[in-house]
């Protein structure tokens, strides 16, 4: 199965420019040849005032406020590179409540 | 059988000026004006257990005693007919058939709580409930029962129309107020409530049409009489919403305590093809469903809510033996993601996320995990909104797990049970 690459397109995310994220995600997934991952739009993670929201899974890393300035980290993290530590900044009862949902397939 | 608010319980031919006055029209106005101080009359609904008909069925005597009790001027009386409720249409028939009944309960409720100005904010797609309307405030200011110093009293009102958006969350208190300011139908964070600080920060009754049109027969004849309908804790009638599931669609005004069998069998004519009922939506969609096998529940508040729902706005809901129960929370489910406002991320979520399960469910692509996802989000998020939307996909969706799970798992198995 393909890590998926979730990245929220919902009305706040979008305004805060999660649209280019997605695009520079997937422009870099691919120059790096991260060929098992997916980059997939999602409809809301439940923390609008903290986006753009992007979560890794099955790795279950939750980055927040994400800038295009970040999405060279988050690729490096899926090349098999450490955390980013500094966007992982979501409540966790509310990365329990996502990482539950995405664990029933539901994207 | 007689109603209070229709004259037969049912819709007839609308009534006009003459009509209403021959069956007391007017009258509870008069004696308001020349016998009852403001504070009496708020008093006489107060002992008549009214409950608003909007769908919380809040005390209306309690919401007013909150506006009253200020000392702020100018206090506004808002008759909220933005209905837009699915399948419910009793606010704009009783617009459009006793429109006197309803101005003579904003009057009332102007003075009641010492209002200077009446909105009508009515639903933009009701033509015809707003020309009667306007027909009726016509004749009432002709009358002198608005505008200057009515009855040589002390009391005056200006009436006015305001049109409300289409759309269901424009039906919630503080965004009829956000509308009448100029704004986009936005519910506004709470408190504070509207009823202390409402239109223009000023202390403002928003009541639905429907309890609004029960103020003049309770003044005109007493809260003892009153209470002789209905039950001790939902005193009164209630205008019912029947839809094209039964043969007899329509609305019927019934006493509090009526058996829900009683309205669809008897006043509904049963179900269209004379199917057995799988379940009922006693309060619009979001009460929880009833199974077929509770059709003799009272209708009202607490034996509807002993039974697992809540009665709304009085709109049922039928499902009958070939439908499934899937397909309907699905239907459910989306109406609520898209008539979200969007403005609370946690309903955002949690309408989006709910919705999403469903369809994953119906299409076939659905996990028996998904079906324990719908409690935990609908826990996380209660109560996070700035209004009640965020809380009502909850009762018919969990309802719907917990009574049919044979449905549930035929769709995760790849069938439908419903034809």
């Amino acid at each position: 199965m393909k890590r998926i690459c979730l990245v929220c397109q919902n009305v706040d995310c979008k305004n805060r420019g999660s649209e280019e994220i997605m695009k520079e995600l997937e422009q870099r997934a691919s120059d790096k040849g991260l060929d098992d991952w997916e980059v997939k739009p999602y409809m809301c993670f439940g923390a609008c005032q903290e986006g753009p929201n992007v979560v890794l899974y099955p790795e279950k890393s939750w980055y927040a406020g994400v800038k295009k300035d970040d999405v060279g980290d988050i690729t490096e993290h899926m090349a098999g590179g450490p955390d980013v530590k500094r966007l992982d900044t979501i409540d966790a009862s509310l990365k329990e409540l996502i990482y539950q949902l995405l664990d029933t397939g539901v994207f | 059988m007689e109603g209070i608010l229709f004259p037969r319980g049912i819709v007839e031919e609308k009534e006009g000026l003459d009509a209403y006055r021959a069956r007391g029209g007017y009258q509870a106005l008069e004696k308001a004006l020349n016998r009852l101080s403001p504070g009496k009359l708020l008093q006489e609904i107060d002992a008549s257990g009214l409950r608003g008909r909007g769908g919380a069925g809040f005390p209306t005597g309690k919401k007013w005693a909150f506006t009253a009790d200020t000392s702020e001027t100018p206090r506004y009386v808002i008759l909220n007919g933005g209905e837009d409720e699915p399948g419910s249409k009793k606010d704009r028939l009783l617009m459009e058939n006793v429109p006197h009944l309803v101005i003579e309960g904003v009057i009332l409720a102007a003075y009641a709580v010492g209002a200077s100005k009446a909105y009508l904010y009515i639903n933009a797609a009701y033509k015809d409930a707003i020309q009667a309307m306007e027909e009726a405030l016509a004749d009432a200011k002709k009358l002198g029962y608005v505008g200057e110093r009515i009855g040589g009293k002390d009391f005056s009102l200006e009436i006015v129309f305001a049109p409300a958006p289409p759309e269901y969350v424009a039906g919630e208190d503080s965004a009829v107020i956000e509308v009448l300011e100029g704004k986009k139908p936005l519910p506004r964070q709470k408190p504070p409530f509207p009823a202390t600080a409402g239109l223009y920060a000023k202390p403002t009754a928003v009541n639905n049409v429907e309890t609004l049109a029960n103020v003049a027969p309770i003044i005109l004849r007493g809260a003892a009489w009153y209470r002789g309908f209905g039950t001790a804790e939902s005193p009164g009638t209630m205008v019912f919403s029947l839809n094209e599931e039964v043969k007899r669609p329509g609305v019927y005004e019934l006493p509090f305590g009526t058996p829900l069998r009683h309205l669809i069998e008897n006043c509904g004519g049963g179900t269209r093809d004379g199917k057995k009922i799988k379940a009922v939506l006693p309060g619009g969609p979001s009460s929880a469903f009833l199974s077929g096998d509770q059709l003799d529940v009272a209708l009202d508040h607490n034996s509807v809510r002993a039974a697992g729902s809540s009665i709304g706005c009085g709109v049922i809901g039928i499902v009958t033996e070939d439908q499934c129960i899937v397909e309907e929370a699905l239907r459910i489910a989306e109406f609520f993601a898209k008539e979200s406002c969007g403005q609370c991320p946690a309903c955002r979520m949690e309408t989006n996320t709910l919705a999403m399960l469903l369809k994953k469910i119906q299409q076939g692509q659905g996990s028996a995990p998904m079906l324990e996802q719908f409690a935990k989000v609908i826990a996380f998020n209660k109560g996070k909104g700035f209004c009640s939307l965020i809380n009502m996909p909850g009762p018919p969706i969990e309802s719907a797990v917990r009574l049919f799970r044979g449905d549930f798992d035929a769709h995760l198995a790849g069938t439908c049970p419903g034809n």
